[in-house]
């Protein structure tokens, strides 16, 4: 039985990092149809650069956190300036299919690539915000870091589902993507809410980096997997659904520690990804997708 | 009537089984290839530039794949795996030759694109593309866990498509043999995509409503179009794993998935010639200059972005819109040469002039548009 809750504890730990990231991705993709590949990037950035603001920069830990998250709020919103004002407000570029998955991928490319250059390929990690000893009681064991990560997923997710939900900004944010030129007409400012949205996920999932790194540690490399992940619980979110987005994740998560813990340590993610590939591919009505976007 | 359609009908299938043009693409890639080589002469850089044909050889499925027919499938890298694995695979621990190999790589990537198309091309747009998102993620997990496959160091000994006297001319041959499989592909893309059924997939990326509404099987043209896609990616798989001589888990990696896109969407993802470029050239930038191996990442995020921003269709597509633009120019410079010489042949100064202006030669004047009625008209 205690193994069964530790096993289940870690696996809300990392399912609350996919199910954040989802939560990410599909707040932004209900207001744009675009989906964000940069998401795992940025929380990459937040957890390196934090780790070398104070390491290395000698800066005090909640300075490296606020300096770390105005730099990724900046990268966020140069990006929506230099590349996706002009693709998606003067109509320039490309759109559809490609516009979908490409902009932020190759967003996800140039991040991972200043973050080589940068901060080299050792694994790094911020300081812990909650230092101690795992809590313990009887045979059950949890990280301080891992209760941090799992609040601030459900509080997040909550807030953005609520947000989407109750609030006149959210309503309008929802109009953006479901149809651009209805959204104008009636005076909402699409790309106010494109940038808004896209610089606050991205500082989210900065956030979270930081939050989370002492547990896990980041490299340059380590972006493009938690996207993927992130992607595909957004995607069982129909990739609208924050707050769905995060109760899959968590899902995701316990699946995986449950399958490493009783069935293969080593196949743990293989069997993961296969069984998600099968419910995607046997039963795609579950991810509540329509047409692709034109 | 019914005569009449049916002879139109031959007349069409006739020019269509005379188009010279995927032959003559074939042959003319083949052979440049393989001039190619014969001159670099099995140096560092001719090795490179025949791992570059082996991608080109799968960038070209792609083009009919994700360029020409929208569908969003990110399992090349897999089929790719499957080609260089299988061809690995059958050589080191079955005996096979270097041919059986390619033939057999060729007949389990037909039936496992058969099967595993005939399930995920039923998932609609983002359902396939997030479906097949997942396929390099977990096969990489297996190759590298399996032992049989050699877990992380791969299969070594794996045979050159045709072998010579010395490693030059083995290098030599193999790369002739991987321009001809290139120039295979090519011919048979070109071929798909001048014909009915590539009028039908362009119809398919265009509106899917609209062409199951011409009656297009819309199910049956995608999984055709997997297949071909799939086969092709294993074939360059296996042309890749007989260059190289080894097999690692990296070429079925979704950083392999990643440069594979590449490959395609900067060169330019609707031109077989700007894919076959974009794959020589990003894997000769990718081995051979130590600036951009080790900035690999930015510089293609960085190219990816300025292409999607300013030119959608890649290089090949600015290429084309330039020298479209060169060749109205060029029109114009003979129209006016044409046309100052005619007044020696009888035409008036002014006649001349006019002409020269690109005015037309017929205008209507003075028209009125009268409404009203049933045989409301001017």
């Amino acid at each position: 039985m205690s193994q069964f809750l530790n096993l289940l504890v870690a696996g809300l730990t990392s399912g609350a990092i996919y199910g954040i990231f989802g939560a990410c991705l599909a707040v932004w993709f209900r207001v744009c149809n675009v989906l964000n590949l940069a998401v795992g990037d940025f929380a990459m950035f937040g957890a390196i650069g934090t780790a070398w603001l104070v390491q290395n920069a000698g800066l005090p830990f909640i300075a490296g956190i606020a300096v770390d998250l105005a730099g990724v709020g900046l990268a966020a919103w140069l990006f929506d300036w230099v590349v996706l004002h002009p693709a998606f407000d003067r109509g320039r570029g490309a759109r559809g299919i490609v516009g979908v998955f490409f902009y932020t991928f190759g967003l996800s490319l140039v991040l991972e690539g200043a973050a080589r250059a940068w901060f080299g390929t050792d694994a790094w990690g911020a300081p812990v915000i909650w230092s101690g000893p795992a809590l313990s009681v009887l045979d059950f064991h949890v990280q301080r870091a891992g209760i941090l990560v799992f609040a601030l997923a459900i509080v997040s997710g909550l807030a953005l589902w609520a947000y989407l939900r109750f609030t006149v900004s959210g309503r309008a944010a929802s109009a953006c993507g479901e149809s651009t030129l209805g959204a104008r007409i009636v005076g909402i400012d699409t790309a106010k809410f494109r940038r808004r949205i896209f610089i606050a996920t991205a500082v989210l999932a900065a956030l979270f980096g930081i939050v989370e790194s002492p547990l896990s540690g980041y490299t340059y490399a380590s972006g493009p997997v938690i996207s993927l992940i992130g992607t595909v619980a957004a995607g069982f979110a129909s990739f609208r659904r924050p707050g769905r987005a995060v109760a899959i994740g968590l899902a995701i998560g316990v699946a995986e520690s449950l399958l490493g813990g009783y069935v293969s340590t080593s196949y743990n993610d293989v069997l993961l990804y296969a069984l998600l590939f099968g419910i995607i591919i046997f039963r795609p009505e579950v991810l509540g997708l329509g047409a692709e976007p034109a | 009537m019914s005569s009449g359609t049916d002879v139109q009908a031959a007349a069409a299938h006739q020019v269509r089984r005379r188009d010279p043009v995927p032959l003559g693409a074939g042959v003319a890639v083949a052979v440049a290839g393989a001039l190619v080589l014969i001159v670099m002469n099995g140096s560092y850089l001719g090795l490179t530039v025949t791992t570059g044909i082996g991608y080109a050889i799968v960038t070209v499925g792609m083009v009919l794949q994700l360029g020409y027919s929208r569908q969003l499938a990110f399992s090349q890298s897999v089929f790719m795996g499957l080609g260089a694995y299988g061809t690995g695979v059958l050589e080191t621990k079955y005996g096979f030759g270097s041919l059986e190999s390619l033939l057999a790589v060729i007949g389990l990537a037909l039936v496992a694109s058969l099967l595993i198309g005939a399930v995920v091309t039923r998932a609609p747009g983002l359902a396939l593309a997030l479906a097949t998102l997942l396929m390099p993620l977990f096969i990489f997990q297996l190759a590298t866990y399996s032992n049989w496959l050699g877990s992380f160091a791969g299969i070594n000994g794996v045979l050159p498509l045709l072998t010579g006297g010395d490693y030059t001319a083995t290098l030599v041959r193999s790369g002739i043999a991987c321009a001809v499989l290139l120039g295979i592909a090519t011919a048979v893309v070109f071929r798909v995509i001048r014909s009915g059924v590539g009028l039908q997939l362009m119809a398919m990326a265009a509106d899917e409503r609209l062409a199951e509404s011409l009656g297009v099987s819309l199910r049956q043209r995608r999984l055709e179009v997997f297949v071909l896609g799939s086969v092709l990616a294993a074939v360059g798989g296996a042309a890749i794993g007989s260059v190289q001589g080894i097999v690692t888990p990296d070429v079925l990696s979704e950083t392999a998935e990643i440069t594979l896109l590449l490959m395609v969407f900067v060169a330019g993802r609707r031109s077989i010639a700007g894919a076959i470029l974009g794959a020589v050239v990003i894997e000769y930038l990718t081995t051979s200059t130590s600036f951009i191996s080790t900035n690999i990442g930015t510089v293609e995020g960085i190219a990816l972005l300025v292409i999607l921003i300013a030119e959608p269709d890649g290089v090949a597509g600015a290429v084309d819109r330039l020298l479209g633009r060169r060749t109205v120019q060029w029109a114009g410079s003979l129209r006016a040469w044409s046309a100052a010489r005619l007044p020696a042949r009888g035409l008036s100064g002014h006649e001349a002039t006019e002409r020269e202006r690109g005015a037309p030669d017929l205008e209507t004047r003075d028209l009125e548009a009268r409404g009203g009625g049933d045989g409301g008209g001017s």
